[in-house]
């Protein structure tokens, strides 16, 4: 025990902790060491203090020595910790889903999509088309309107025709005696004709053939035919300018005439022709 | 088996702590298993503490970066040979480090660079091979130092900033081997109290 006392004080174990000793010294050391707790605690102290005297001593070197070193080693921090850090991100889990919701999802987004551009053209397309038929109902109406100026104008010309017919036909014939009469004192331009069939007797006009001033809305012509002196009404009869169906006009029969005249009355005709509106007048 | 478990466990610290320090045998199992993420851990942990006994001993900051980096050179290179019963990893370092410094100064590349100094410079260039420089970070273990008596503080001086064998002291200072060795342990007897 004592030996080893001295062997501690001898200073022997700094040497060692410093590298200053011989090989055999060394080896010698090392043995004791193992022998010896003390020895070892010993050591173990040196080795602190010195550790600690050049930790306080230590000198920051340059930061180029770090990166020579490395390179010379040939060694890439970066990339190797950067090789380790890769690898949980590719053990990464996948997520599958049991259920196939998913797709169902992304169908119905799709049909979704799908409607609201259906709607889109059906509304467009439903204006364009009423645009379309309120066009149509103009040209109706206009077309219509057109058609019955035609229609209008065709039963003109069918009642001309008519008229024009039966003016032919009457003077042909040889029953139907054709009175012609002029125009008297308030209208000498006026003319009118009258028929009448000397068989049965009937008397007919025709608007075709009448020529009198236009009356008022008060006042209608009145045919008479004047028999023995004494005036026979035959009936009124319309505005010149009517559009009935017949050009023809049946008015009410006579048996003998002297003379056939009308006169302008007020409407529903009167009993006794009034002179002074003697329109037309003429001799059988 | 339980070594590689070990291993397996230390690469993960090593890789969620990066340059964060490890305990002893963490650096000594990943330096012995050739990590190399480690070095960069061993690097920051360590790099300042070796460059101050290195830069003491050699005084010529290029040739001290060197011998900075040949440090760390064989400590990658010979990590195997570390054996935690010889002692401390630090110690097993630092001595790397020393003798490498030692090494250095005693070579044909340091005696080059000697003579290759300029004329103007070289007053200079020898008084600083020749003291002490005082690096301002350090001056409150300076000042530790300096209260050691004298002839301790002139034994510690040679030894542990000149880099000298304690046979060399000895005859430097012409004391006996035994009385050198003595005042070796004397003045880390003192650097110890001042760390307790």
């Amino acid at each position: 025990m004592e030996n080893l006392k001295a062997y501690i004080e001898s200073g022997v174990l700094e040497l060692y902790v410093l590298g200053d000793l011989s090989p055999e010294e060394t080896l010698q050391v090392k043995e004791l060491a193992s022998q010896h707790q003390e020895i070892r605690d010993e050591l173990a102290a040196i080795e602190y203090a010195m550790e600690e005297f050049a930790m306080q001593n230590a000198v920051q070197p340059p930061a180029d020595v770090e990166t020579k070193l490395f390179q010379k080693l040939g060694i890439n921090i970066e990339e190797e910790t950067s090789a380790v850090a890769d690898l949980p991100l590719q053990a990464e889990p996948k997520i599958a889903r049991l259920d196939h919701s998913d797709g169902k999802v992304i169908r119905l987004r799709y049909a979704l999509v799908a409607c609201v551009a259906l709607l889109l053209m059906s509304t467009a397309a439903l204006f364009v088309t009423y645009s379309k038929l309120t066009d149509a109902h103009d040209q109706i109406a206009s077309l219509n309107l057109d058609k019955e100026k035609f229609a209008g104008v065709v039963s003109k010309l069918e009642y001309s025709n008519q008229g024009l017919n039966n003016l032919v036909e009457m003077s042909e014939s040889k029953d139907w005696a054709t009175i012609k009469m002029q125009g008297q004192a308030i209208s000498p331009q006026s003319k009118m004709n009258v028929y009448w069939n000397k068989k049965d007797k009937r008397v007919v006009i025709n608007y075709l053939a009448i020529d009198l001033p236009k009356a008022d809305a008060q006042h209608e012509y009145q045919l008479w035919a004047l028999v023995n002196g004494k005036p026979v009404s035959l009936g009124v009869f319309g505005k010149t300018d009517s559009t009935s169906r017949e050009a023809l006009l049946k008015m009410q029969t006579i048996q003998k005439a002297q003379a056939f005249a009308v006169t302008l009355e007020p409407m529903g005709g009167s009993v006794n022709p009034t002179m002074e509106k003697l329109t037309v007048m003429g001799g059988v | 088996m339980t070594l590689r478990v070990q291993y397996c466990i230390l690469v993960i610290k090593v890789t969620a702590l990066k340059k964060l320090t490890l305990t002893e045998p963490e650096l000594v199992l990943a330096l012995q298993s050739k990590d190399s993420t480690v070095l960069k851990t061993l690097y920051s942990m360590y790099s300042s503490a070796l460059y101050g006994v290195i830069s003491r001993i050699i005084t010529h900051t290029e040739l001290a970066e060197d011998v900075l980096q040949e440090t760390f050179v064989k400590i990658w290179q010979s990590a195997e040979h570390y054996d935690n019963s010889k002692g401390r990893l630090f110690t097993w370092m630092m001595n790397i480090a020393r003798n490498l410094s030692i090494d250095k100064l005693r070579s044909k590349d340091f005696k080059n660079s000697l003579k290759n100094q300029d004329i103007e410079n070289n007053v200079s260039f020898v008084d600083e091979q020749n003291k002490v420089t005082f690096n301002p970070d350090v001056l409150g273990i300076k000042q530790l130092v300096e209260n050691l008596k004298p002839d301790l503080q002139a034994v510690l001086d040679l030894v542990y900033y000149k880099g000298y064998t304690h046979v060399e002291a000895a005859e430097k200072l012409n004391l006996p081997l035994g009385t050198v060795k003595t005042r070796i342990r004397l003045a880390i007897i003192e650097l110890r109290r001042s760390f307790n």
